[in-house]
């Protein structure tokens, strides 16, 4: 077992912290991000994944399919704009920002978009109503924002990157795409000697005990976490069954496509990365 | 409690009630499994316990459930019906 090297995030070179839950990167430390980047991307190409670059706002009523405002409206982050009324705007410019940096928006235009808080919402977004003949392999990586109580440098952030490696058809193919991807990185953390376990895990459900869907990955559990050093989640392996499929009309010789993805939270990687190797950018490499 | 036989034929016919009749009686096994399946939804769920609280007589922890409980017809009797091992522990 190697021994964890402490990081002291206030004099970590490359990183510029924002106290608000957001990362900046330069130098070695962005270099790592994109060698981690790359990593995962090289893994999609065993499956030919088509990449995906999406935009950063997901309309709000494809946002109410998913039920997503019952489910996680504690983790949202919607993006405001000023009503264009002169009045207003000059209202607003007056006195837009008091003394402790809270702003006062006075009225509000209309609201039809959310920050997206999950990389692969895009892919059933972007796909829907198709029907396609063949299971299809999908990735992108973006930046998700979800609101936290607190946030951490690296472990817990407003805004932080994920890439996803998407999987679309039948039934048996997503399975089977679950089943190679697990092994995959059961022998990848083996072989980096990274202490990572995985763990049936729920999503972090508003109210839970009322919520039908928690109930049901309890008792059917569909969500697995790579969870480092047992305490942080990096990145986690979803099965959705049809969820998906029926709920944005994506077919598969006419029937609802089953989906799975695959995740991984790229600053929490490279927090297990200096955690585990030091930050001596030659340690960093993977094999 | 009731009988084996006559607890599951309660819950044979709560879950193809719910289903609305896709699944037909002969296809809706001991085995068979319900929520893989997808023979009863998640909001379907809710309704199953308060139906399963109906037959024990007893109220359900919800937090205590363990994966697996609410497999099939088998499971459910198992872990919420049986003298021998009730309140949804065991998968």
């Amino acid at each position: 077992m190697p021994t964890q090297h402490e990081i002291n995030f206030d004099s970590l070179e490359g990183l510029y912290w924002h106290k608000l839950g957001q990362a900046s990167f330069s130098g070695d430390l962005l270099n790592l991000f994109h060698q981690l980047d790359q990593h995962f991307v090289d893994w999609s190409k065993k499956w030919n994944s088509a990449e995906y670059q999406f935009a950063p706002f997901l309309s709000s009523s494809q946002m109410k399919k998913l039920d997503y405002f019952k489910s996680f409206p504690h983790l949202l982050t919607i993006p405001v704009v000023i009503d264009d009324d002169k009045d207003n705007l000059k209202k607003f410019a007056d006195s837009a920002i008091d003394e402790q940096g809270k702003m006062n928006l006075s009225q509000l235009g209309e609201i039809r978009e959310v920050l997206t808080p999950a990389a692969c919402y895009h892919i059933y977004d972007e796909m829907e109503g198709s029907d396609f003949p063949h299971t299809q392999y999908v990735t992108t990586r973006c930046v998700c924002y979800r609101r936290e109580k607190s946030y951490s440098p690296l472990q817990r952030q407003w805004a932080f990157s994920m890439r996803e490696i998407v999987c679309l058809g039948a039934a048996e193919d997503v399975k089977a795409y679950l089943a190679d991807f697990e092994e995959i990185l059961l022998q990848f953390f083996q072989s980096q000697n990274l202490p990572v376990k995985f763990e049936y895990a729920t999503d972090p459900f508003f109210n839970p005990a009322t919520n039908p869907k928690y109930l049901m990955q309890k008792l059917d559990p569909v969500k697995k976490e790579m969870i480092y050093d047992g305490r942080l989640s990096i990145g986690s392996l979803n099965f959705h069954r049809s969820f998906f499929g029926e709920t944005f009309s994506i077919n598969t010789s006419g029937e609802p496509v089953n989906s799975a993805c695959v995740a991984f939270g790229l600053e929490r990687w490279m927090y297990m990365l200096l955690r585990e190797r030091g930050l001596k950018p030659e340690a960093w490499k993977l094999a | 409690m009731k009988p084996e036989a006559e607890v599951k034929e309660t819950l044979r016919a709560w879950i193809i009630k719910a289903n609305g009749g896709k699944i037909k009686p002969e296809e809706l096994l001991d085995d068979t499994p319900i929520i893989e399946e997808r023979i009863i939804t998640s909001l379907q769920i809710m309704d199953l316990i308060l139906q399963l609280e109906k037959i024990t007589g007893e109220p359900l922890d919800v937090e205590q459930l363990k994966p697996g409980v609410f497999k099939n017809i088998d499971t459910i009797y198992k872990n919420f019906c049986s003298e021998n091992n009730r309140g949804g522990g065991e998968a």
